[in-house]
């Protein structure tokens, strides 16, 4: 990935803020928040220009989760989760360029299930031991959903 | 000029950048362990319409589960009803003939208590008068003392009378057979006659002069000159008038249903020709015996 250029484009970031804003009010459907935390964490962050702007916005999905899901004593470990997973989606995506969509979806789902055990490892270091329900399900079961919509709204830096 | 990696240029701004919100979040994580009371109460008040929109779908949800309930349990008890009235229906069929049974002798009590003769109660085990040579058959016999020409009647009127008699068995030769014969009379002239089946429900009037006026509805009683029947029993009403030269030919419609018939009453053999009917209710006259 290319760090000549810091600004995304607009469409990019309207989406974004999109998804963190249902992350926001889909407070009460913790499954929901979780599969839309996944798309923007696997789907949209690592497509940005810059990974720190990537890294920013998945930090802050991390947050608002955490801050709406109200379920946590101690907060950041889903931040640092998220963050984390977005670098290293963004290394991946930059040494193996995607060019089929199903292979893409493989990818994504990986990375689900890195996320999904990161995630909860922070999480734990952070405030302990905690439930962790089924939204890491419904993430892997919705990759070729959210997985498809992130191949054809953002196309990777090597096709742009 | 080469950038360097980490030096004061995007690319190391950039680098900085992400050590720097990486390590700080590692920091937060391992060392900070601060409240979250704050942030969540910001974003709590922050995600209320949210919420409300929430609690309107969690109480439509409810509503829903609980109507789904009520249907479900108003069906269960409608499936319980409908159980109910059919063993309900089932029972009432199976009840009609015991209700008809019991209200026939209910009414042939009364008759028997009215009537001033010696009677005996029968049941009509099986009723085969419409089969060629066919008729009733009750259920006692010889055993019971029954002989043949014993009369029979009915709360409606007279059936016919006992033709014959085995074990524990009785045939009854009815009104409406062809080869039974009554004597009769007419309840307004008097006169007398003698009936005859011609069918089912129905017979005829001989030897009645053609001299008499009879009109059509007039009740035909017995008239006790055949010592089977006491007099003044209704037999029937006339159906017809039929003038002829000798005698009038009179059709009688009988009384008795004899189709339908379940329970009769036995007269005594030989019955008294004429029989006085008590001029009391029968109510007064038991208590009166009573005392």
């Amino acid at each position: 990935m290319s760090a000549s250029s810091t600004s995304p484009t607009f469409r990019h970031l309207l989406f974004v803020l999109l998804t963190l804003g249902g992350i926001y009010h889909a407070a009460p459907w913790p499954t929901v928040q979780a599969v839309l935390n996944a798309f923007l964490v696997l789907g949209l962050a690592p497509e940005f220009r810059s990974p720190l702007v990537g890294a920013f916005w998945s930090a802050a999905a991390g947050w608002v989760l955490e801050g709406t899901m109200r379920a946590y004593p101690h907060l950041g470990g889903t931040a640092l989760g998220n963050l984390t997973v977005t670098l290293l989606a963004v290394w991946v995506l930059a040494q193996w360029p995607p060019s089929q969509r199903k292979a893409f979806w493989a990818r994504l789902a990986a990375l689900a299930v890195v996320h999904a055990l990161l995630v909860h490892l922070a999480v734990r270091l952070a405030c302990g031991p905690h439930s962790w329900g089924s939204g890491w399900l419904w993430t892997l079961l919705t990759v070729p959903l959210w997985g498809t919509v992130a191949f054809k709204l953002h196309q990777p830096l090597y096709r742009r | 000029m080469r950038e360097r990696p980490w030096g004061w240029n995007p690319s190391g701004r950039r680098r900085w950048g992400i050590t720097v919100l990486f390590v700080g979040h590692v920091g937060w994580v391992f060392l900070g362990q601060g409240s979250a009371v704050r942030w969540q109460n910001l974003l709590g008040i922050l995600s209320r319409p949210s919420q409300a929109v929430s609690a309107r779908i969690e109480g439509w949800k409810h509503a829903r589960g609980q109507r789904i309930g009520d249907h479900a349990r108003a069906w269960a008890e409608i499936q319980v009803l409908r159980q109910r009235v059919e063993y309900l229906q089932s029972a009432a069929i199976q009840d009609a003939q015991r209700r008809v049974e019991a209200d026939e002798a209910v009414r042939l009590l009364g008759l028997k208590q009215l009537l001033p003769l010696e009677t005996r109660g029968a049941r009509i085990i099986a009723n085969l008068r419409r089969a060629p040579f066919g008729g009733m058959v009750l259920d006692h016999g010889e055993d019971a003392g029954i002989v043949p020409d014993q009369g029979i009647i009915s709360p409606e009127g007279v059936v016919g009378r006992v033709w014959s008699v085995v074990h524990k068995q009785a045939s009854v030769l009815p009104l409406d057979s062809f080869n039974a014969s009554t004597a009769v009379m007419l309840a307004r002239s008097r006169a007398t006659g003698v009936l005859q089946g011609v069918g089912p429900g129905r017979a005829e009037i001989r030897y009645v002069s053609s001299q008499e006026v009879v009109q059509v509805g007039e009740p035909v009683y017995t008239s006790g000159l055949d010592r089977v029947f006491p007099r003044g029993l209704l037999v029937g009403y006339v159906s017809a008038v039929k003038p002829r030269d000798v005698e009038l030919g009179l059709e009688v419609t009988l009384a008795a249903p004899l189709d339908r018939l379940h329970l009769v009453l036995l007269l005594s053999p030989n019955p008294p020709m004429q029989v006085q009917p008590p001029s009391e209710p029968v109510a007064t006259l038991r208590k009166r015996s009573e005392k």
